[in-house]
């Protein structure tokens, strides 16, 4: 079957030896090559007009050294992924790395967005990136000792090193004045002009990073010279933390990464480990899901309306509250079906946690009376508001070719006229059987990127209508008795259903060995879920490409040149949610 | 020559405007979160009393038990003095607004004005220019970056909205034909009602500039928290910051004032001849109504660009000021 698929009589015709292995697992493509062999092939993959793999998914690495069978290959192996915008094919490249010295040329020549995802894994991994622009740590502090992903990293108990005590002389005035300018002084980034211009140090607490974000802008008058953002106040190692728990543990921590669209990140997770395991999830369990992500799309975008037009407008403009008013309806219905407003893990691997209470169809169409007349109060609001355009109109703009450059996904990117969507792109959890459309606009600027999430929000309510209006009766659990617990009248009965039941509870059930990477668009962009799994209980390596991290990236590109004032509301465009940046 | 006249009757009065002004500032805060709080759907504040009623009181006593602290980066006396300078000029402006007519108390003739002087106008609007050096000494001060871009942006909006706002002013004093405030609600010869009418077409181009003057959103952007943190009183707390957040609450009830007396007849109202009393009502009720403006406008208007405020200034309502001055000129004299 490998030998039919045309990217790979392609590759292998074109580069020949320099492809190492071709592998197959759930359908996804895997070449591993050198990793010198890396950006002429990557850069093949992009420019062919046939094979059009344009936009950069994800770049990661593993560790190798505990992953059984290959205790004597090289140690680390960098791994790409990509996918064409166009038919949605996805191939993903792997560079095997020796663990003495681990070197890996960069791709940040092809796809400048690849930048922070490298220094990521310079940070926690240890592998550096020839050519790399800007090779620093970017999560943990400057001068943390080790490569926290890395195998013979202990997962928890290491000392906190911490350089600050009592004695330093920061902390000395405690008590006594504010702290001495002196004491805290900031190093500039290397590349500013300090001599003329001034350096201002937004954040990590600020009123409109939107979390501890931290900006440090380089400032000609009140003109942005240069944006430097500063990220990892929030960085917990969800990564590090997942190789220690079983699969199905793993889901709380979705809820926490971007903890303003959880219900979307659960199904992301759900979908990556029931790929993993092969398992089919009832109808009606699809269904919810749907109906539950795009609730969940709405909440996010009704947040993300209120406090961008909070950012231009003050904390006593009314749009913010209004926005909350709705939101509250969608939260309570998270509520209703899951006990948890924020936190939700209700959909979960294998199924949902619950079916949906009694009440809950009723909730929803309360929902999709009420929201199209806000909608368009909104509209009326904001969207003719010549104060508003003149404050997003041309400001922030990218244009698709930079916007795919830097890897962008979401609303960002269909700002710029390029319709990458998931749910259209490679359909999920029955998103084909739906009729929605996917807004776009050409601009790339704020005002282009507010229309676009509007437009979302109204297609999301035709799409809640449409999945309510055919909703199935049946289980919301996957029948596969890999994840399935057996019922409760067959344990009475049956010994093996008590053991499997037991095995089930309290070593979590085991996929079979291979790696996977699956996509699902959350209200920020793409939510990449890459999991390698040796056929134990636990995750071997998960990575989580998020969509805040790699949008965040362009702050610089499209603050520049413009007023602080701008840069608040790029920011603000951009979205972003500090756990899903920092995990 | 009596003390009685000259001394102590404008005493008491000027304490007497002082404390209302006060004890008006802090409720004006408290009608400001109820509004908000309305505009955006919620309640607003309603824990301490009935209404809410003991907020503004529990804010105050707060605000003076709170640690008062000076950094110790700063400019210590211009840190100090900052809030000091801004506060007086906000305070001095009621001096010359009318805000009733003559009463006859205790067998005196007393005008309801501490001082009903010839150049009523124009001690408001160089009093008002002063206080913008309380907020520029404020930011300077504090050595504080947000501080600084604050107090620097303070400076060039309050320069460039004076400019419209003393034409339009001009305008308006070209048909009243006398500075001073007392004459304008109680002209000497009656004002023709097409100049009345025509007055009050300039009153939404100096509501503009008012906003702008008073730093009131849209147009706050001496704070600008969504940019700035707090703008020039980052580094305040305390009994400091509360003479900040003060002086821009009686700049609010500054500007109204003068707005009511120069476009709305100051206390005049039906029945007043009869009952001078009922002047004080009308006057509190026209500024409430100015204030309700104010607070509308910060509920429902997002804030432009700082560049975009000033070319507004300039390219728009600058010119428009001065052809609107032209006209009324030529009215005054022709008609």
């Amino acid at each position: 079957m490998a030998q039919t698929n045309p990217i790979i009589e392609k590759l292998r015709a074109r580069f020949g030896n320099a492809i190492q292995a071709v592998d197959e697992f759930r359908g996804e493509t895997t070449f591993t090559l050198a990793p010198k062999d890396v950006v002429p092939v990557a850069g093949f993959l992009r420019d062919d007009p046939e094979l059009h793999f344009d936009h950069l998914e994800d770049v990661t690495s593993v560790d190798r050294s505990r992953y059984p069978g290959l205790e004597n290959a090289p140690r680390f192996a960098v791994v790409y992924q990509f996918i064409s915008t166009r038919s949605g094919e996805r191939i993903r490249l792997k560079a095997p790395v020796p663990g003495d010295n681990p070197v890996v040329p960069t791709i940040t020549g092809l796809w400048p967005g690849a930048n922070w995802p490298e220094r990521e894994i310079y940070d926690l991994m240890g592998i550096k990136f020839e050519g790399h622009p800007d090779l620093r740590r970017i999560l943990l502090p400057h001068n943390w000792p080790n490569h926290p992903l890395r195998k013979e990293m202990p997962r928890g108990g290491e000392p906190v090193p911490f350089s600050m005590t009592w004695e330093d002389e920061e902390f000395r005035s405690f008590g006594t004045q504010i702290i001495e300018p002196k004491a805290v002084q900031t190093v500039p980034p290397k590349q500013a002009d300090t001599n003329r211009h001034m350096i201002l140090n937004m954040g990590p607490q600020h009123p409109s990073t939107h979390g501890v974000l931290r900006v440090i802008v380089e400032l000609d008058g009140e003109r942005v010279v240069a944006a430097y953002p500063d990220i990892g106040y929030l960085h917990s190692g969800f990564e590090k933390q997942a190789e220690s728990i079983r699969y199905k543990d793993f889901i709380i921590y979705t809820d926490r990464s971007d903890y303003v669209s959880s219900m979307c990140t659960n199904l992301g997770y759900s979908l990556a480990v029931e790929k993993l395991m092969g398992v089919e999830i009832p109808p009606r369990a699809q269904v919810i899901r749907v109906i539950m992500a795009e609730l969940q799309r709405l909440a996010s975008h009704l947040l993300w309306l209120g406090t961008s037009v909070m950012d231009a407008a003050g904390v006593s403009h009314a749009l913010l509250m209004y926005c909350f008013r709705e939101r509250e309806q969608i939260l309570d219905i998270l509520e209703l079906v899951s006990g948890a407003r924020l936190t939700t893990s209700y959909i979960r691997p294998g199924g949902l946690w619950h079916d949906v209470p009694p009440s809950f169809v009723e909730r929803v169409q309360d929902v999709l009376r009420t929201f199209p007349k806000r909608i368009a109060e909104y509209e009326r609001m904001v969207t003719d508001n010549p104060v508003w355009k003149r404050r997003t109109m041309g400001i922030g703009k990218l244009t698709q070719a930079q916007a795919q450059a830097m890897c962008c996904t979401g609303p960002m990117l269909r700002a710029t006229g390029l319709a990458l969507d998931y749910r259209k792109l490679r359909p999920y959890s029955g998103y084909e059987n739906y009729d929605f459309k996917v807004p776009t606009a050409t601009e790339g600027d704020l005002y282009a990127r507010y229309l676009c999430r509007v437009e979302e929000m109204k297609q999301s309510l035709r799409i809640i209508d449409q999945a309510l209006k055919n909703l199935p009766d049946g289980p919301v659990w996957t029948a596969d008795r890999k994840m399935a617990l057996p019922p409760r009248q067959e344990l009475d009965t049956s010994m093996e259903a008590v053991i499997h039941h037991f095995k089930l509870n309290t070593e979590g059930f085991t996929p079979p060995k291979g790696e996977i990477f699956d996509c699902v668009e959350n209200p920020r962009g793409q939510m990449g879920f890459y999991i390698v799994s040796d056929g134990t209980a636990h995750p071997y390596r998960l990575h989580m490409r998020t969509p805040s991290f790699v949008n965040l990236q362009s702050t610089d590109l499209m603050a520049r040149g413009g007023f602080i004032a701008d840069l608040v509301l790029v920011i603000g465009s951009i979205d972003i949610v500090l756990g899903d940046v920092d995990r | 020559m009596d003390w009685i006249n000259l001394i102590l009757i404008p005493a008491i009065k000027s304490v007497v405007l002082v404390v209302v002004l006060l004890t008006g500032f802090a409720y004006l805060t408290w009608f400001e979160r109820k509004l908000i709080g309305r505009f955006q759907q919620r309640i607003g504040p309603n824990r301490a009393w009935k209404f809410g009623l003991g907020h503004p009181i529990a804010d105050a006593l707060k605000m003076i038990f709170k640690e008062e602290i000076v950094p110790s980066y700063t400019d210590k006396v211009l840190f100090v003095l900052g809030p000091a300078l801004a506060i007086a000029p906000a305070l001095l402006i009621f001096a010359v607004i009318p805000v009733g007519p003559t009463l006859n108390l205790f067998g005196k003739e007393i005008p309801l004005v501490v001082a009903d002087v010839n150049i009523g106008v124009l001690w408001v609007l160089a009093v008002a220019g002063l206080g913008t050096y309380g907020i520029v000494l404020g930011g300077w001060a504090s050595n504080n970056k947000y501080s600084l871009l604050g107090a620097l942006r303070t400076s060039s909006q309050m320069l460039s909205y004076e400019l419209p706002m003393g034409i339009l002013l001009i305008a308006v004093l070209l048909v009243y034909g006398t500075l001073n405030l007392n004459q304008i609600v109680t002209p000497l010869t009656p004002i023709p009602w097409y100049l009345r009418v025509w007055i009050l077409l300039a009153f939404p181009f100096y509501f503009i500039t008012m906003l702008a003057e008073t730093g009131r959103k849209p147009f706050d952007f001496p704070e600008t928290e969504n940019e700035l943190v707090a703008g020039f009183q980052t580094e305040y707390g305390s009994i400091k910051f509360a003479l900040y957040y003060m002086t821009e609450y009686l700049h609010i009830l500054g500007a109204s004032g003068l707005a009511v007396t120069l476009f709305f007849g100051g206390w005049r109202g039906p029945f007043v001849d009869q009952f001078p009393i009922l002047g004080l009502f009308y006057f509190a009720a026209k500024v409430l109504a100015m204030v309700f403006l104010f607070i509308w406008a910060s509920a429902s208007v997002p804030r432009p660009r700082y560049d975009q405020l000033l070319r507004f200034c300039w390219t728009f309502l600058f010119p428009i000021s001065l052809v609107y001055m032209a006209v009324t000129a030529v009215l005054v004299v022709v008609m």
